[in-house]
């Protein structure tokens, strides 16, 4: 075959790229470090996150009486404050105060106040009031506490209506009396308001991303110690070209993650019962440009690298700020500008994005396609980058080489001038 | 042997001048952090969420009850679409978080007492938009049937007291006590940003003595100490000690001071928490290095223990109510107790002697390092640093 041909050149590049693709799927196991955060995180991980938020619903929140009134109709709220399946009348106190001191014990996380003309006020057909006292050190205890003494609050009060009423005969007529208007309210999404189900989707393709992030910094890392002139990028004849060093590296990276990213997206919520609505195509369509993106972003980046343990500083706490740009949190709409624009850079904002509306909301590829597109864009522009700065690196790599043939040579140069005379 | 120390503290305080690292992961960073979720949710509470309607009845009535919903000042009604699907779509594309649906001939049969119904769909994969935009159409719909009352009261002479008093018999009266608001910036970032500043001390001090092997500096580190490990160890964590606690000070000056976020506990437990949030965390950095004296391996326990650590502290999602084994596993993470100590200390004013209990678990996080500081020692001045 003719050595200066294209397709010469095009199975060269291709067997190169299977050599450095097999080469680094060999480091990626031999390095306990890239080990760790490829392989082992992206498996564990979602497992302990997963139960850590399984039980989704706070239940039987524990709170405190004060029954100053001790009547019937007090008794009643109490009762069915404590039947209800958010919260527990936990102790009976005499005075606010010593409901207080529970607080104070952290054995309550809440008050509900009956002041002692509670009933007299309701008879006297006056409106009576109960208080209420949250610790709001917790929001689920806070909304679950008063979400439920405001519907006991509102079944009493149908109740007491239909007593005054003097038009109502029938039930329907003390149906209509009460609500003249009826309504249904319909949780469409994540209808049990568990905070799993809404926090975990999230919480699972960041893993994706920040592990994929910490294992390609971290070999690239290694590559460069490992290298005699820390150089990223080893003088072999199989590196001759940015091409078949991208592409090779990624295809290891990618297929292991192909793998991680079904165990994550399919398994994981299944093992643990969340709510997992995907469809096959949606969930390909935007996962491959996803790992796409997060690769090719992760490559480019880990040429800023030097020593390998700077990735961990540089990515971890990157997680936490990255999930509330996502919006899963703090709603997007009332997200400053700025903070909306550089969240765009990030793979993670569309990935995550992306699969909550075709996870936890059915979502066909309709309704992502402004994800996908855009991660295919990041894609494309990561991938060049990537290309960018590996020829970079290359040339870098290149002119140090020559400079020490040279250097070599000179000293050679020299050494025989010496003999010679 | 003070001399010992400050010589080692000024060696230490020359690497982190040189190296960038330092000055990013301990002072750049946290800044950024502090002002990002600061900004992020400088709302406080969310306001002008998207919301959608259906009208498919379209009369005065309902468009006033559409203008009224508007006007809450947690909702925004964003567009008006055909039917229920074309909503639901919406919602699944991420433009509104719910809808309200009014069928047709509401208003007529409103009119001839014939119990319409309406209904409401919102979604709660963003809990807090869900959660908000509930309420208001709840209160919406609630409002509806009130608007019918009041007009037949009326009609029979009631005053407007009589009114009130029999459309709400009873009321419930709410004292959010710590954060009237709800405001979620004061109930997240006072969590937050600490975990992640804690996060960057965790990190950053087994970084400090593993790159002493990996730089081969360790036995010209310990010869300075007279290889005495504990001079070494406290001559090095010295200034990486103030640094930090300047930024933990700064960062809750700031919250506190500038930004206002209610502390009626005062000044000594915001002073005792930030002490004691540094020195925990390097204790514990410390230990796990001793435990397993390899840069990488010790750099990955403290990031993977530190990124858990905000899940598990239960300050979004109550610790009682994990499962227990988890519930007690949070005892291990230091981010675990200091929000316990700052929501009984500073959040409710509560006196410390309460929380005396995790105070005590964060001066033991702090006093891990006897354990094997003399481990350290070892590997100091015998192991070498392998790539």
């Amino acid at each position: 075959m003719n050595k200066e041909g294209l397709l010469y050149k095009i199975s060269e590049g291709i067997q190169d790229m299977c050599y450095i693709w097999s080469k680094e799927i060999r480091s990626t196991i031999k390095d306990e470090g890239v080990l760790i955060f490829l392989i082992l995180v992206p498996l564990a991980y979602p497992l302990l996150y997963s139960w850590i938020y399984n039980n989704e619903v706070v239940r039987d929140v524990p709170t405190a009486i004060v029954d100053l009134s001790h009547t019937q109709t007090s008794r009643e709220f109490i009762r069915e404050f404590d039947a209800g399946p958010e919260t527990k009348a936990a102790y009976y106190c005499n005075s606010l105060d010593e409901a207080k001191d529970l607080i104070r014990k952290q054995v309550v996380h809440g008050i509900l106040y009956f002041p002692s003309d509670f009933e007299d006020n309701l008879y006297r057909g006056e409106q009576s009031k109960v208080s209420v006292y949250t610790d709001m050190s917790l929001m689920l205890t806070y909304k679950a506490i008063y979400g439920q003494a405001q519907a006991i609050a509102s079944h009493i009060n149908t109740k007491i209506q239909i007593s005054k009423s003097t038009t109502a005969f029938t039930n329907r007529d003390e149906e209509i009396t009460t609500k003249p208007l009826d309504f249904d309210e319909v949780p469409i999404f994540n209808s049990t308001g568990g905070y799993g189900n809404a926090i975990l989707p999230g919480v699972l393709i960041l893993i994706l991303q920040q592990t994929l992030l910490l294992g390609i910094g971290l070999s690239a890392g290694t590559a460069r110690e490992n290298n005699r002139y820390q150089e990223l990028i080893p003088i072999s004849k199989h590196y001759n070209g940015i091409f078949r060093i991208v592409f090779g590296k990624s295809m290891c990276y990618l297929m292991i993650y192909v793998v991680m990213s079904a165990y994550i997206t399919l398994c994981v919520p299944r093992f643990f019962h969340f709510t997992t609505l995907v469809q096959p195509w949606p969930l390909f369509s935007l996962m491959l440009p996803f790992l796409l993106a997060v690769i090719f972003f992760g490559m480019a980046l880990s040429c800023l690298v030097r020593y390998r343990e700077n990735v961990m500083l540089l990515v971890v706490f990157t997680s936490v700020p990255l999930l509330f740009m996502t919006g899963i949190s703090w709603p997007l709409s009332n997200m400053p500008g700025y903070w909306k624009s550089i969240a765009m850079i990030f793979p993670s904002t569309w990935g995550v994005r992306g699969f909550l509306s075709i996870s936890s909301m059915g979502g066909s590829i309709e309704d992502i396609q402004d994800e996908i597109m855009i991660l295919w864009f990041q894609a494309v522009l990561y991938f060049f980058i990537t290309c960018a700065v590996y020829r970079y690196q290359i040339n870098h790599t290149r002119k140090h080489a020559n400079e020490k043939i040279m250097n070599v040579r000179a000293k050679a140069k020299e050494a025989m001038n010496r003999i010679d005379s | 042997m003070l001399k010992r120390i400050y010589h080692i503290a000024l060696r230490e305080c020359g690497i982190m001048w040189k190296n960038p690292i330092y000055g990013f992961c301990m002072v750049i960073f946290p800044i950024v952090i502090i002002f990002f979720f600061t900004s992020l949710m400088s709302a406080g509470v969310p306001t002008d969420l998207p919301c959608g309607v259906v009208d498919a009845d379209n009369t005065t009535t309902t468009r006033a009850m559409i203008r009224k919903l508007d006007a809450f000042q947690t909702t925004k009604v964003v567009s008006h679409y055909q039917n229920v699907n074309e909503a639901r779509n919406a919602i699944q594309k991420g433009d509104i978080y719910a809808f309200l649906y009014i069928p047709e001939g509401t208003t007529s049969k409103l009119m001839s007492g014939d119990q319409p119904k309406i209904s409401f769909y919102y979604s709660n994969v963003t809990l807090v938009a869900g959660g908000n935009l509930y309420k208001d159409l709840k209160t919406i719909s609630t409002l509806g049937s009130a608007a019918v009352g009041i007009k037949k009261l009326l009609a029979i002479g009631k005053t407007n007291q009589e009114i009130s008093d029999f459309l709400q018999p009873i009321a419930i009266d709410l004292h959010q006590t710590g954060n009237p608001w709800s405001n979620y910036n004061v109930y997240l970032s006072t969590t937050m940003i600490p975990g992640l500043l804690m996060l960057f001390i965790f990190l950053i001090t087994p970084y400090s003595i593993g790159t002493e092997l990996k730089f081969k500096r360790s036995r010209e580190w310990m010869a300075m100490a007279d290889n005495n490990p504990w001079l070494a160890i406290a001559g090095k964590i010295l200034p990486q000690t103030i640094v930090f606690l300047t930024i933990f000070y700064g960062f809750e000056f700031y919250i506190y001071y500038i930004l206002g976020f209610p502390h009626p506990g005062g000044i000594i437990p915001i002073l005792l928490i930030g002490l004691l949030a540094v020195l925990s965390c390097q204790g514990f950095g410390i230990f796990i290095f001793g435990l397993m004296p390899s840069l990488r391996m010790s750099m990955s326990v403290c990031s993977l223990w530190s990124v858990v650590s905000f899940s598990v502290c239960g300050a979004t999602y109550p610790a009682f109510a994990m499962n227990p084994f988890i519930e007690g596993l949070a005892f291990l993470f230091p981010l675990r107790h200091y929000y316990m100590i700052y929501q009984m200390g500073i959040l409710n004013g509560f006196p410390l002697t309460d929380c005396w209990f995790y105070i005590m678990t964060l001066c033991i996080f702090a006093m891990l390092p006897l354990f094997t500081v003399k481990n350290i020692k070892k590997a100091m001045l015998l192991y070498v640093y392998i790539p």
